[in-house]
Parts: structure tokens; C-alpha cells; sequence
């Protein structure tokens, strides 16, 4: 992955996208049939493949590990959720994903300059507070949907991206104290936990509490990162006081969760398996049945569960493609983050970028799978670029956008730096 | 000119190795997550593919194997009709072993199930069945059952050097070939196996306050002990105690009331004070009992659950007490736990093996994996108290069950417990006993339900079940 920048290698990857895409299509065919429908999603999977490979060869080159994995994932979602219980294509899905590709391409134009990116930092602040504010006036009864009508979005899902560029942002920052009363303090930090506080506070009106390890999770590591600056190692010192202050922190939200969350804490899923456990007992039991490989594109019956596309989509894609199938599409979403591993951020800016998509990604997938097959608390939340959803789709490949720009080359080029306002 | 130079350029700089660490952090802490989601994601992996048979259990959606006994005769069968079976083949299993039907929970069936499901991850249903191989045996089962004839009652036998259970039958008995169509003309009891629930003791309960004041007051002071009998006894308070042989026993000693079963000798030895009530109390917690409320941890058999005894013991003077150490009352045991109790002190130790009913199972693979457990129970009592005890309930069975049990080297305590159940008062026979036999090491308890003189004996289907065990375990 580390060199896949040279002109050889990208084709190359691309090549293995489309053969694999081309694999689970015929797939597909053995199971459906050579009908038009199959035939209509192959051509759109394909020609995506085939289009989104000439234009980013033509366009630009570096950092393509990113482009890469997105593609092949977008596709491979698509013919999951194309299949799931019959075969019907999931048109608005695949424009999603395309669309998504493309935000990635824009988040990646915009961030790819740190000194750029980080002087934008009023800009977030401003976008976070609106989205924010859309959500408490807009979502109607304490919901977490504005619907517009025609298309219903989840605006929650847009802090998580501004929210990274927030945590990302100051981390520079650090050497700069303010003093009040005798106290140092660095405002940004102030800022960052006022923002941490004021998405817990608005997760908790929505009852959508289900998102908020993953807000925690950005926020814990942006911190860390500012904690950490320039330091050549780790204060053991301050270590125990952060993993202090995380124990704490779990205890007070234990005590302090609502009436629901505890109950789901607490719920043993075999005990009440037509009630809170149902969504649960049906995800296991459907992984049990698909076995390693699957009971066939099409022939699952989880689809027939509410979520079975979003929040427990792990399982409905175990179920017809088999467990093997489902861990790998996981450890394929999984080079998203770990690609910053072979070309790793060259400014402070893009590692807290890194880190903080890093956080997001893995948090919200360890919840929904983890959460779906019963090793931990159910929550609602969806796997990037697997499950349905639009606002979620474009969010990750918002996010996406951040890796890609973590690992774009350094402008070292003054002019090229003064161009694009560095 | 400036984006041209930008997008000319071709090599991406190697890490920046001067870089500081601070920054490189980054990869590391980004690793340290993902190691920890894979480490999940693998654990994750492993649950799933372990655990995938119960999951189809749980679902109503598998289909289930056999149960066998240790020669391999089936005791139950998920895979063809039951009826493609002899007539009467599982009667006298029924309530033992289950079904899946759902109408019995308490059953080696239902509380298994996920261990009879036909199902692995790797191969699906699989082409071969899962089979539960158990420790009876269900030639010596079917004996024991057909000898209580018409009487309903129990009994429970097992292996006090091992733990196997041999044979554990309980009539009436449901036939699971005939079904649940006319459930509610079957007679009470036929869908629990009475083994492991509680019941009055009688006499046999005396093993256990036997077992209170040796410990306490030591073997030869109990020994020489002597109490007067004339028929009936009456406590501080006026309430009187009777003996089932109204002229009464005389002066004994304790072999003698043992053998005598005789209410008188034993109430005074609680009354008297030899051993004080605390201990008493002390010696039956440490045996399993529930006294006064206080719950005791229930037993499990493979899943089966089992409660614990119960007594009240409140005052030594009470009639209510004594008549609790006498086995009466408010006093309930289980067979299975008098069973228990006589392992420990067959074996001489104060401590039994465990028993249990599983043997092995043979996956859908052809995998066969031992189920069998070899635990014992906490120190129940002494090992001077266990051998004492053995002592006279081994003189207690060649002096008057020598006929009746034939020459197997025995220890026994029958009992006679006096039920109340639906207003209706009835006497339940009781026999309690072990074998030291090498070649029939069991430990055993039955039951005979409203026994008339004319019925059959409890130490007649004991001698069934020795002669049905001899040489074939």
C-alpha cells in the first residue's frame, strides 16, 4: 500500500476492484439468473469501476489506497444491498455511494492543505453549532430526522465529519496558554469540551444515545493528540489520569443513562426473544444458518426484520453470503482507517484527521456489529458504506475524504503553498 | 504553474523519519484501536461458530439428535417418528429424558437442547445425528420401573465411586410416543421426574441427625447413649411423639433404635441436649438443607434443577423441631439428595462424587467429546461421622434386610413418611442404602407411594435393582 502512488500499482488495485466486483456478479447470476436486473446492476457496478478508475488515473494519483478500497466497498455494498432477500437494485443506494465517493474527492480538495484546513477552524465551528441547531429546531419531537419531503436526513451523521476537523484543528495550539485567576487553561481545548458537551447534551434530548460513543471516541482522541504534543513520550503520569478520567466518565454515564438505555444494559436477549432481544436473536440465529458461506445472494430471511439493511446489516449479509464473506467485507472497510499505517500523516493537522476518522469508523462499526450479535449493549448505528442510508454514506465519505488528505503528499512547493493559501 | 508542479510530482516523500514522535503517535494509536476491533472481531468469530447450535435451538429451528443410554439403546429420538419404536420402548423414561415438546422443563431434553441440536456451523444440519450418550442403563431403568407394578413413587440409583447415574425412573410416567392429547386425564405427576423434588423423608431423615450428633458428641457417647421407649414419648411441653410399635421398644441403645426406626429414641436425643439444637442446625446447613428459611444453593444434574432440602428447626422442646428431626413435618428431601447423602457415606468420606446423567456427546462431525463430570460436593459431614454411620446402617441391613436384599454387601434406612397432600393423609414408604460391592458400587434411594402391607416392598425393588446393576457396570 505504501507505494501504491506509483504509476503501476494504481491500475493495478483498480484491476483487482473490477475483478472482484466481477466475481460477486456472477455470483449473483448463479443465483438469479442472467435476468435484466442483474444485468443492470453489473453495468452500473462496473461502469462505476471502470469510470471512477479512468478518472481518478487522470486526475490525480497520490494517495490512492483510499479511492481504491471506497470503490470496491461502494460496489460490494451495492450487490449486498441489492440481493438482500431478492434481487431488486438499489439504485438510491449506489447514487448514495457515488455521491459519497465524490465528497470524498471535495473533503480531500478542502483538507488536503493543513496550514489551509486549520485556518478555516472558525468556518467548523460555525457549520457545527448550525448543524446543531438544525437538529434542536428542525428534527421535530425530539428526533434525530429532518424530512424534507422527498428525502429524510439525518444531520447528526454531518456533525461527525466537523466535528473531526474540530478535534483535528488546535493541535498546534497547545503552547499557547491563556491564564485566568492563576489558572492555565488553552481555550481551544475549552472549546473542544464544551462541543463534546454540548453533542452529548443534544444525543441525550434526541434519545439517539446510541451515536455517542462515537462522538466520545473523536473527542477522547483529539484530546489525547493535544495532550500529547511534542511530547517525545507518554507521561505515564498522565496516562493514569486520563484512563482515571475515562473510568469515571463510564461510571457517571452508567448511573446517569436514562431508563431505556439501562434496561438495554441489563437485558439477557434469550430471556424476552420476541421483545427487546427479537432484532438480536434473529441477527444470531440468521449468521447460524448462513454457516461460512452462506445460504446464497437472495435467499436470506432477516430482510424480512426491521434494520435488517442498516443496523443489522452485518448479519444480513452473513446470512446470504456466509460469515467469511461478512468478516472480510469488515476487514475491507477496515483499510480505510488502516491505511494511514504505510503512509502516515506528515503534519500534526492531518494526524489528528487520522486518528479521529480512524476512531469514527471503528466505533460506530464495533457497535453495530458488536451491538447486533449480542457481545455488547444494542445500538442503532450503521457500518460506513455497508449500510443503507444516505446521510451516513455521505458522512463516511466525507470522513474518507480526511484520510485520503492525511496521506497526500506535503506541499512543499511555497508557491504552490501560497497558491493554495498556506 | 503552480498546480502543475503540484500534480507532476511524483514520488510521495518517505516518512518523514525526522518527523517528531508526538506526531507519529498517530499510526500507533490507530493501530492500537484497530488491534483491538480485530481482537474482537475474532473473538466474535469464535462465539459465533460455537455457539451457532445453540442459536438454532433458541430459534424453534433445528432439528435434534438422539439421547442413548450407555449401551447405546435410545432413550429418546429427534430424528424419525418415536412411534417407528416398540411399544412402551420409552415409557419409562419419559419424564426423565424429555422431549421437544416444551411440556416438560425440568428434563435432560429441555434443559440440553442446545447440545442435541443437529447443527454445526461448518456443515448445517449435517447428514449424521448429534447423539447424547447418558450413564443409565436402560435395561436395569426399565426393571426398577416394572417393579413397582401398579404403585406410583421413585427411584434414583448411581455409582458413588464415579458419579454415573444408573438408573432414575418416577411413576407415572408420561409415554412421549403417545403424546400430550389427553393431557389433562394424565395422573398428577406423570411430567416430573419425582426424584429431584422434595418430599417428606420419614425416617431416613434420622441418617441425617444421626449424622449431627456423632459429629458433635462423638461416635462412642452417641453409641452408648440409651433412651426408654414405651410406645410413645411425651416433650416438656406435653406433646407427644408416637412410636409406630405401640407397646413400645424398651431401653435401647442406638443400633438398636436405628434398626427400630424408633421416634421416642430420637426425639429425646434432640431434646436431651447431647447434641444442642445449634449444631444440629449448623450440620444440616452443611449438608444442603434450607433451615428456617435460609435458601440453600439448589442442586443441578446436568442442567436438571434439584432443591435443596428444607426443615424447620426452631426449639428443641417444640414439638414442630423434633418432629423435623424425625423426618416429618415441615421436613422435605429430595430422593436425589438422600442419594447423595448416601455416597458420602458410602464411600466413607463425608464428601460424595457428584453424579450426573451425561455421558458424551457425538456432534453432527462424528466428533465425540466427554461430558462426564468427576466433582465432588463440599465436605457434607466428617469422614469419622460418614464411617460411624456406615457402620450401623450396614449392621442395620444385614440384620434385618440379609433376606430381602440377599447377600450384597449393604448399608440401608428405611423410612415411613407421613404426607398430606390435597387434604388427603397417605404414607409413603421409603429405603435409603448403598451397596459396597465391587462390581455394584451404587448409591440409591426409592420411594413407594401409599404402600399398603399387600404391595410391594422398597427393598424388593432395591434387590431388583442390584440384581439389574451386578456385573453390568
Amino acid at each position: 500500500m505504501g507505494k501504491s502512488s506509483k504509476p503501476m500499482s494504481h491500475p493495478f488495485l483498480l484491476l483487482l476492484v473490477l475483478i472482484a466486483h466481477f466475481a460477486m456478479m456472477l455470483l449473483v447470476a448463479c443465483s438469479f439468473g442472467l435476468t435484466p436486473e442483474v444485468f443492470k446492476m453489473a453495468c452500473a457496478v462496473l461502469t462505476a469501476d471502470f469510470v471512477g478508475s479512468i478518472i481518478l488515473a487522470v486526475v490525480q494519483r497520490e494517495a490512492c489506497t483510499v479511492d481504491t478500497v471506497m470503490l470496491l466497498v461502494i460496489g460490494m455494498s451495492t450487490i449486498y444491498q441489492s440481493c438482500f432477500g431478492g434481487l431488486s437494485f438499489a439504485v438510491k443506494h449506489f447514487i448514495f455511494g457515488i455521491a459519497a465517493f465524490l465528497m470524498c474527492q471535495v473533503s480531500y480538495v478542502v483538507t488536503r492543505n493543513p496550514y489551509r484546513a486549520e485556518r478555516l477552524k472558525p468556518l467548523w465551528y460555525a457549520i457545527f453549532f448550525m448543524l446543531v441547531a438544525a437538529i434542536f429546531f428542525l428534527t421535530g419531537s425530539r428526533g434525530i430526522w429532518i424530512d424534507l419531503g422527498v428525502i429524510t436526513i439525518q444531520p447528526s451523521e454531518f456533525v461527525k465529519p466537523v466535528f473531526v476537523l474540530i478535534c483535528a484543528s488546535s493541535v498546534r495550539k497547545q503552547l499557547h496558554k491563556s491564564e485566568v485567576a492563576g489558572i492555565h487553561f488553552v481555550p481551544d481545548n475549552l472549546m473542544l469540551i464544551l462541543c463534546t458537551v454540548v453533542i452529548a447534551g443534544l444525543q441525550w434530548w434526541c434519545r439517539d444515545l446510541g451515536s455517542l460513543p462515537t462522538f466520545v471516541a473523536i473527542a477522547g482522541c483529539g484530546m489525547l493528540l493535544r495532550f500529547c504534543y511534542l511530547r517525545e513520550k507518554m507521561s505515564f503520569r498522565l496516562m493514569i489520569f486520563l484512563a482515571a478520567c475515562a473510568v469515571m466518565a463510564i461510571i457517571f454515564a452508567w448511573k446517569l443513562a436514562p431508563e431505556y438505555v439501562q434496561a438495554r444494559l441489563h437485558s439477557d436477549i434469550w430471556s424476552d426473544m420476541s421483545g427487546s432481544g427479537y432484532q438480536q436473536v434473529k441477527a444470531l440465529t440468521a449468521i447460524a444458518e448462513g454457516g461460512w458461506f452462506g445460504k446464497g445472494a437472495g435467499n436470506g430471511t432477516l430482510i424480512h426484520v426491521a434494520a435488517a439493511r442498516t443496523d443489522i446489516v452485518f448479519s444480513t449479509i452473513c446470512e446470504e453470503w456466509g460469515l467469511f464473506t461478512g468478516m472480510m467485507t469488515v476487514i475491507l472497510v477496515l483499510f480505510l482507517p488502516a491505511s494511514i499505517l504505510t503512509v502516515p500523516p506528515r503534519s500534526y493537522y492531518h494526524s489528528g484527521l487520522a486518528v479521529g476518522v480512524a476512531a469514527a469508523f471503528i466505533v460506530q462499526m464495533a457497535l453495530n456489529i458488536f451491538g447486533s450479535c449480542n457481545v455488547i449493549p444494542f445500538t442503532g448505528v450503521t457500518i460506513p458504506f455497508i449500510s443503507q442510508g444516505g446521510s451516513s454514506m455521505l458522512a463516511s465519505g466525507i470522513l474518507a475524504g480526511f484520510l485520503k488528505a492525511a496521506q497526500a503528499p506535503v506541499l512543499t512547493d511555497r508557491a504552490a503553498l501560497n497558491k493554495e493559501g498556506g | 504553474m503552480a498546480k502543475r508542479q503540484l500534480r507532476q510530482r511524483p514520488p510521495i516523500p518517505a516518512l518523514d523519519v525526522s518527523a517528531p514522535r508526538s506526531m507519529r503517535r498517530a499510526g500507533k494509536w490507530t493501530a492500537f484501536i484497530l488491534t483491538v476491533f480485530l481482537i474482537g472481531l475474532g473473538y466474535l468469530g469464535w462465539r459465533l461458530v460455537t455457539q451457532s447450535a445453540f442459536y438454532m435451538a433458541k430459534s424453534g429451528k433445528a432439528t435434534y439428535g438422539k439421547v442413548v443410554d450407555r449401551t447405546g439403546d435410545v432413550l429418546f429420538d429427534g430424528t424419525q417418528p418415536l412411534t417407528n419404536y416398540e411399544w412402551g420402548h420409552f415409557a419409562d423414561v419419559g419424564n426423565l429424558i424429555g422431549d421437544t415438546s416444551g411440556q416438560m422443563s425440568n428434563t435432560i431434553v429441555s434443559r440440553n437442547l442446545d447440545e442435541l441440536v443437529n447443527y454445526s456451523f461448518t456443515y448445517g444440519s449435517g447428514s449424521s445425528a448429534t447423539i447424547l450418550q447418558t450413564t443409565l442403563l436402560h435395561s436395569a431403568n426399565r426393571a426398577v420401573f416394572n417393579a413397582f407394578g401398579t404403585k406410583n413413587g421413585t427411584a434414583i440409583a448411581y455409582n458413588w465411586k464415579t458419579g454415573e447415574c444408573y438408573v432414575c425412573v418416577s411413576r407415572p410416567c408420561v409415554d412421549i410416543v403417545q403424546g400430550y392429547a389427553n393431557i389433562a386425564e394424565m395422573p398428577k405427576g406423570s411430567l416430573l421426574c419425582k426424584a429431584f423434588y422434595p418430599t417428606v423423608p420419614g425416617s431416613t431423615q434420622k441418617v441425617s441427625t444421626l449424622l449431627a450428633a456423632y459429629q458433635f458428641a462423638g461416635v462412642d457417647a452417641v453409641n452408648n447413649q440409651q433412651y426408654a421407649c414405651s410406645g410413645s414419648w411425651a416433650n416438656p411441653n406435653g406433646d407427644v411423639i408416637k412410636c409406630h410399635q405401640d407397646y413400645g421398644h424398651g431401653t435401647q441403645n442406638l443400633a438398636a433404635a436405628f434398626a427400630n426406626s424408633c421416634n421416642p429414641y430420637f426425639a429425646q436425643l434432640v431434646q436431651s441436649g447431647l447434641v444442642p439444637l445449634s449444631e444440629i442446625i449448623l450440620d444440616y446447613t452443611r449438608m444442603g438443607y434450607s433451615v428456617n428459611g435460609e435458601q440453600a444453593e439448589p442442586f443441578s444434574l446436568n442442567g436438571i434443577v434439584i432443591q435443596p432440602a428444607s426443615t424447620t428447626l426452631v426449639d428443641k422442646d417444640q414439638f414442630e423441631t423434633e418432629w423435623g428431626a424425625l423426618g416429618q413435618g415441615k421436613t422435605l428431601v429430595s430422593p436425589y439428595q438422600l442419594m447423595l447423602w448416601q455416597g458420602a457415606i458410602a464411600n466413607g468420606t463425608g464428601a460424595a462424587v457428584k453424579p450426573y446423567l451425561l455421558q458424551s456427546k457425538t456432534t453432527a462431525e462424528q466428533k465425540t467429546v466427554s461430558l462426564a463430570t468427576h466433582m465432588q460436593t463440599d465436605q457434607m459431614f466428617t469422614s469419622e461421622a460418614a464411617q460411624a454411620v456406615q457402620a450401623v446402617m450396614t449392621k442395620n441391613a444385614t440384620e434385618h434386610y440379609y433376606v430381602s436384599l440377599g447377600n450384597y454387601s449393604c448399608g440401608v434406612k428405611s423410612g415411613t413418611a407421613q404426607v398430606s397432600d390435597d387434604g388427603r393423609q397417605y404414607e409413603n414408604s421409603l429405603l435409603v442404602g448403598y451397596c459396597l460391592d465391587e462390581s455394584c458400587p451404587v448409591a440409591f434411594c426409592i420411594m413407594i407411594e401409599e404402600r399398603e402391607s399387600w404391595d410391594v416392598t422398597t427393598a424388593q425393588i432395591a434387590k431388583v435393582l442390584l440384581d439389574s446393576l451386578y456385573g453390568k457396570v
